[in-house]
């Protein structure tokens, strides 16, 4: 039993590193450090030593908190092996789609009405559109509703920035973001299969979906990396660049600004890899290499970098916020009732 | 020193013998064959106890009966309808054997059913109980003979008008409600208990074999394997079935040339175990193969002599990983024509829409289909449990007939004609196939799933991974 259970999470860990799909293949991470070394080449004028130097500097990757996130990729993987029963299998939620289309409708006969490279390209993109959409939706669901910060804020709690803090997760928000993918998944295999049939494929590359890959190997691994790699202005209405998410990490400018300290910065740039829901939003940002960028919380604690208390402490924020909610529920119906 | 060398000389060719021997049985260890006579007193000439060419005679008439029903011409034939019931309730000498006869590159050994067993018929052994979910409210021999006679008066075994494909249908229900059924709910049930055919009497008197060796031998008989299975693989036996030219040397295990129908031959639910075992995910073949030949040992050591408690018991077991196995292939034969009946509803669907293609081949791919569902289905039926339940739902998904083009259905006989009445769309109806799909899946937990018409689901969900990875934005 304990010798299957170290069997899979050895495995888990390692499919982190080759799994195609995966963010932090091999690949996809010797790809991140050739662009990184072109862009602080080429646009920040580094000699190559300097820029490696720049890339692989010690003091970030071996900074406490970097620490902190190798921690957590090693125990994450174990602990999401114990929840994966708890997980609602996507078959349940494909095929009750498929049957509950049965029910409402007759099976359109649309296996042949279109060519079968057409449905799988359109198969491909609703996927990828959807996901980007509904990671985008509850990525800012984590921002704005306090019970559910109390457990993405361990992921903003990271100070230095590198492709593992990828994985600085809480659990739970593991399990919210793998329940969203479950259904973003189940809905459209439910539909798509249900319109079109056997005509239905993933159109892969690298072993993942083609979207997924090509979003992988473009420096997706920058977006948490101190080298602020940002788009044309024009391009970062569409696409989120490393910067942009490097600002949302700061407080300041969009992957980079999402995780700045900047008041300003704060809920903006949640996209993944469209900014196209941002500007929808209201939230998007375009990168500056002007802006400072500090990652990390205002109210960052000296225990933020604890597994432990990473651990413990956003059950202990959860549970404040939703006695909060319950006391401005309560303020509100009394408030109303002495009105009345 | 002469002695010696006459000793040194005994102890080689003990040794030698003691070898050959050894060889012998572990040869005989994956061959249903050879097994010595165990009667005590036993005073006939015969060296091996198994026999069950009754049983292979019984195959041989259900596949030539499976020929006789494709050749209808569209009008009542009293002729061949009289040739049918010879090989369904005939016992008469003369019988040829229509299927499996010699093909090019694939000799068989016997022309005649005579050459197997004599005075066999299928209707002897077909189930007596009543069929629910055939209508009628007829018994399983009633119904064998109601579709011979519909059969002689069609064209080709086929009836457009109320959806029905007799070749399909009659094999497939002969195979459960002979083959099956005198196996599970006869030989490995009630015929396996202490006083009946005991292990310490020869089965008849003068025969070579205990009662219960008897027993074994005609339940592994029912089951259609050669002798040699478990030395074929899935592919082997189902190229053997085919009688592929290729599959000749595989088929002819004692090397004579020529195909024993008796012990080389792939008959029924061998050949759909083969089937499903060609995925890769299940073993019904071996798992059945083995435990008549554990079985068949665990009699060989008990010697002519009345099964101990423990001896019954493990012969029950293995008895009880036939009946499973052997109910787990009928179950996954209908899962299979569930799906290929829902796929062909799609297709038939898709042509009536766009005005295109053959409307009638693919009218006429739904009905076989359907009547292999219809006929595993009420197979299944026919074992030794009672399905209960899972009877109930299955026969009303499926119903009397396939849901016919008008959105009708046959509903009930009377005076020996089929009735039809409004019924479901073919929508619908592919919906009742997911249904019979899901039934079958929870209730049996089977794991070939042929035809899964979730399964381009699965392969996809499969493609996109696990989510529960813990990467965020």
């Amino acid at each position: 039993m304990i010798e299957t259970f170290i069997t899979d999470w050895i495995t888990a860990i390692w499919a982190m590193f080759t799994d195609g799909r995966k963010r932090l293949s091999i690949l996809y991470l010797l790809v991140a450090v050739v662009i990184g070394l072109g862009w602080l080449s080429w646009k920040r004028g580094s000699r190559i030593q300097v820029a490696m130097l720049q890339l692989f500097n010690p003091s970030l990757w071996w900074a406490r908190s970097a620490q902190t996130d190798y921690q957590l990729l090693i125990l994450n993987q174990g602990l999401m092996l114990l929840f994966k029963p708890l997980m609602m299998g996507k078959l349940v939620i494909v095929g009750s789609l498929f049957l509950t289309f049965h029910n409402l409708f007759e099976r359109p006969v649309w296996d042949s009405l279109l060519p079968s490279g057409l449905v799988a390209v359109l198969f491909t993109l609703c996927l990828f559109l959807l996901d980007d959409a509904t990671r985008y939706g509850l990525h800012r669901l984590m921002h704005l509703w306090p019970m559910l910060w109390a457990f993405h804020r361990v992921h903003h709690t990271a100070q230095v920035l590198t492709p593992f803090t990828v994985l600085r997760t809480h659990p739970v928000e593991a399990v919210l973001f793998a329940w969203r993918g479950i259904l973003v998944q189940g809905i459209c295999i439910g539909v798509f299969v249900f319109f079109f049939g056997q005509q239905v494929t993933l159109l892969t590359w690298l072993g993942a979906s083609v979207f997924t890959a090509c979003f992988n190997i473009t420096g997706a691994n920058l977006r948490h990396s101190h080298i602020r790699l940002s788009y044309w202005p024009w391009l970062e209405k569409w696409l989120i660049s490393p910067a942009q998410h490097q600002l949302h990490h700061s407080t300041a400018p969009q992957h980079q600004l999402h995780h700045s300290t900047a008041p300003q910065h704060w809920n903006l740039n949640y996209g993944a890899v469209l900014a196209l829901w941002d500007r929808l939003g209201g939230t998007l940002i375009i990168s500056s290499s002007t802006q400072k960028l500090r990652f990390g919380l205002l109210d960052q604690q000296q225990h933020d970098q604890q597994l432990s208390q990473l651990y413990w402490c956003p059950f202990l924020d959860f549970r404040r916020a939703l006695y909060q909610w319950f006391s401005l529920k309560r303020r509100r119906v009394s408030y109303q009732e002495s009105k009345t | 020193m002469a002695k010696t060398l006459m000793i040194k000389k005994q102890l080689f060719a003990a040794s030698v013998t003691a070898a050959l021997g050894l060889y012998n049985l572990t040869v005989q260890a994956d061959v249903y064959a050879n097994f010595p006579v165990t009667v005590t007193d036993y005073t006939g000439h015969q060296e091996h106890s198994e026999a069950y060419s009754g049983q292979i005679a019984r195959h041989v008439l259900h596949n030539s009966l499976k020929q006789l029903t494709t050749m209808g011409s569209g009008k009542a034939n009293t002729e061949l309808k009289h040739n049918m019931m010879a090989y369904y309730s005939g016992k008469h000498n003369g019988r040829t054997i229509i299927d499996p006869a010699s093909q090019e590159g694939f000799p068989v050994l016997e022309v005649a059913v005579d050459q197997l067993s004599i005075d066999k018929n299928l209707s002897d052994k077909t189930y007596r109980g009543l069929v629910p979910g055939w209508p009628g409210s007829m018994t399983g021999l009633e119904v064998v003979k109601f579709m011979i006679d519909q059969a002689s008066a069609s064209e080709g075994g086929y009836d457009p008008l109320n959806g029905y494909d007799y070749t399909q249908l009659i094999s497939k229900f002969l195979m459960g409600a002979v083959f099956y059924h005198q196996t599970v709910d006869y030989y490995l049930d009630e015929k396996l208990a202490v006083n009946i055919k005991p292990n310490h009497e020869p089965y008849t008197d003068g025969a070579p074999y205990t009662g219960k060796e008897h027993v074994w031998d005609k339940a592994f008989g029912y089951f259609g394997a050669p002798a040699h299975a478990l030395e074929l693989s899935a592919a082997d036996v189902y190229a053997i079935a085919k009688q592929q030219p290729a599959a000749l040397v595989k088929a002819d295990y004692n090397g004579d040339g020529l195909v024993s129908l008796d012990t080389e031959m792939v008959y029924a639910h061998a050949y759909y175990a083969a089937i499903f075992d060609q995925t890769g995910k299940t073993q019904y073949l071996h798992n059945i193969m083995q435990a008549f030949i554990d079985g068949r040992q665990l009699l060989t050591k008990a010697n002519g002599q009345t099964l101990t408690l423990m001896q019954r018991s493990e012969l029950k077991g293995y008895a009880a990983i036939i009946k499973a196995n052997w109910e787990q292939v009928i179950v996954e034969a209908v899962f299979k024509y569930a799906g290929s009946v829902y796929a062909d509803l799609q297709q038939l669907q898709n042509l009536i829409e766009t005005h295109s293609g053959d409307i009638q081949r693919s009218y006429r791919r739904y009905v076989k289909h359907w009547g292999e569902l219809k006929g595993f289905a009420l197979a299944l039926q026919m074992g030794s449990r009672d399905l209960g339940e899972i009877s109930v739902q299955l026969n009303r998904l499926i119903g009397y007939s396939p849901v016919l083009l008008g959105n009708t259905q046959v509903v009930g006989l009377a005076k020996g004609q089929y009735q039809q009445a409004s019924s479901i769309s073919l929508s619908e109806y592919q919906m009742h196939m997911i249904k019979v799909q899901q039934l079958m899946s929870d209730q049996f937990g089977i794991k070939a799933r042929s035809q899964d018409v979730m399964g381009d689901m699965t392969a996809l969900i499969k493609q996109l991974g696990d989510t529960l990875s813990a990467e965020n934005d």
